[in-house]
């Protein structure tokens, strides 16, 4: 492993313990929720290596508890994680020149805080450097996360309600995200996506399935490419 | 489980589309639309936990984590540092909730 590479797997680890800290109470509260339900303690700590994607892993457990069937929950999942669709989009000029098999498994990591952070990482001034510190970034990234929320779900599930109030975290999250996205923001277009985005979401947000976040999106990039396609003429500097 | 390993595949494949074959690759003309991807989902994710932090819109709940996020993204701006950014926004919103209690606001 060339130096520059081992310093990317570093950061890559470093970094994603810093998003797992701010994934405790969510991590611990999902889990503690789905103890709640009529479902097994097994199959909710499962959701984390089947799925990676933690409201998703709630509310299949929550529509799976109240006796839903394989259809429901199938699509309450695919209708939540829909949004990664985009981040596959977003991420596949990136990922090019990696391997097929490095692709798939690129695939099965990519949550919102992975997402985040190799896009922070690829679209900055200068680049993310050679392949090997791409993927070793990526996959560093990918699999302290992984195994970070896998031992927060499970802990959550196992204490169930013994886990005790105590200093408020909700804003840890949102504010992670805003942060990883301040850099991605790099003119008129990028601003106008994430303000749309933002505020679609806020006002769509009490839609079933979590679908108010998809509507803020799909709002933002709309919003976003309409700006894009007036400012055509000028020369893109991104 | 099988319900699970089912909503497990269905993610994987959203995630992995584009990313599986070169030929499977987003439309031409979206392309250059790509890099707005990442402002606009990024945005639905954290505006709505910013306006609304534990899902409550109201001006004590709201005003507390709107300006510790304000600063900590201008802290970030100063630093480039993420970790930075998170400790500054979030001391500010606990300095305020301290505050309102204080003052019997909360």
């Amino acid at each position: 492993m060339t130096p520059e590479t081992r310093s990317a797997v570093s950061a890559g680890i470093r970094e994603s313990l810093l998003i797992v800290l701010g994934y405790i109470p969510f991590g611990l509260a999902a889990g503690a929720a789905m103890a709640q339900t009529s479902v097994s303690p097994v199959l909710s700590i499962l959701t984390s290596p089947i799925l990676f994607a933690g409201a998703s892993q709630l509310v299949a457990i929550q529509v799976l508890g109240s006796g839903a069937g394989l259809a429901l929950v199938v699509f309450s999942v695919a209708i939540i994680n829909a949004r990664h669709l985009l981040y596959s989009a977003s991420l596949a000029p990136h990922l090019a020149d990696w391997s097929r098999g490095q692709r798939m498994g690129a695939a099965f990591f990519l949550s919102d805080p992975v997402y985040a952070l190799a896009i922070s990482r690829f679209e900055r001034e200068g680049g993310a450097g050679s392949r090997a510190a791409q993927i070793g970034y990526y996959f560093a990234v990918g699999l302290t996360g992984f195994v970070g929320w896998g031992a927060l779900v499970t802990v959550g599930v196992l204490l169930g309600g013994f886990i005790p109030v105590w200093v408020p975290l909700e804003l840890a999250i949102p504010l992670t995200f805003l942060l990883l996205l301040l850099p991605l923001i790099k003119d008129r277009a990028g601003l106008v996506a994430a303000s749309v985005g933002g505020l679609g979401a806020f006002l769509a947000h009490g839609l079933p399935f979590g679908a108010g976040l998809m509507v803020g999106a799909v709002a933002g990039l709309i919003a976003g490419g309409i700006v894009l396609a007036r400012t055509s003429e000028e020369p893109a500097d991104a | 489980m099988l319900e699970l390993l089912l909503s497990g595949l269905v993610t994987y494949l959203e995630r992995a589309v584009f990313l599986i074959s070169k030929r499977v690759r987003p439309p031409k003309r979206v392309l250059r639309y790509l890099p707005l991807v990442g402002p606009a989902v990024l945005g639905a994710i954290a505006v709505p936990g910013i306006l609304a932090p534990a899902g409550v819109f109201s001006l004590i709940e709201t005003v507390p984590a709107v300006i510790g996020s304000v600063l900590g993204a201008l802290a970030w701006r100063f630093t480039k540092q993420v970790v930075i950014g998170l400790l500054v926004g979030l001391g500010v919103w606990w300095g305020l909730i301290f505050a309102l209690v204080q003052l019997g606001l909360r």
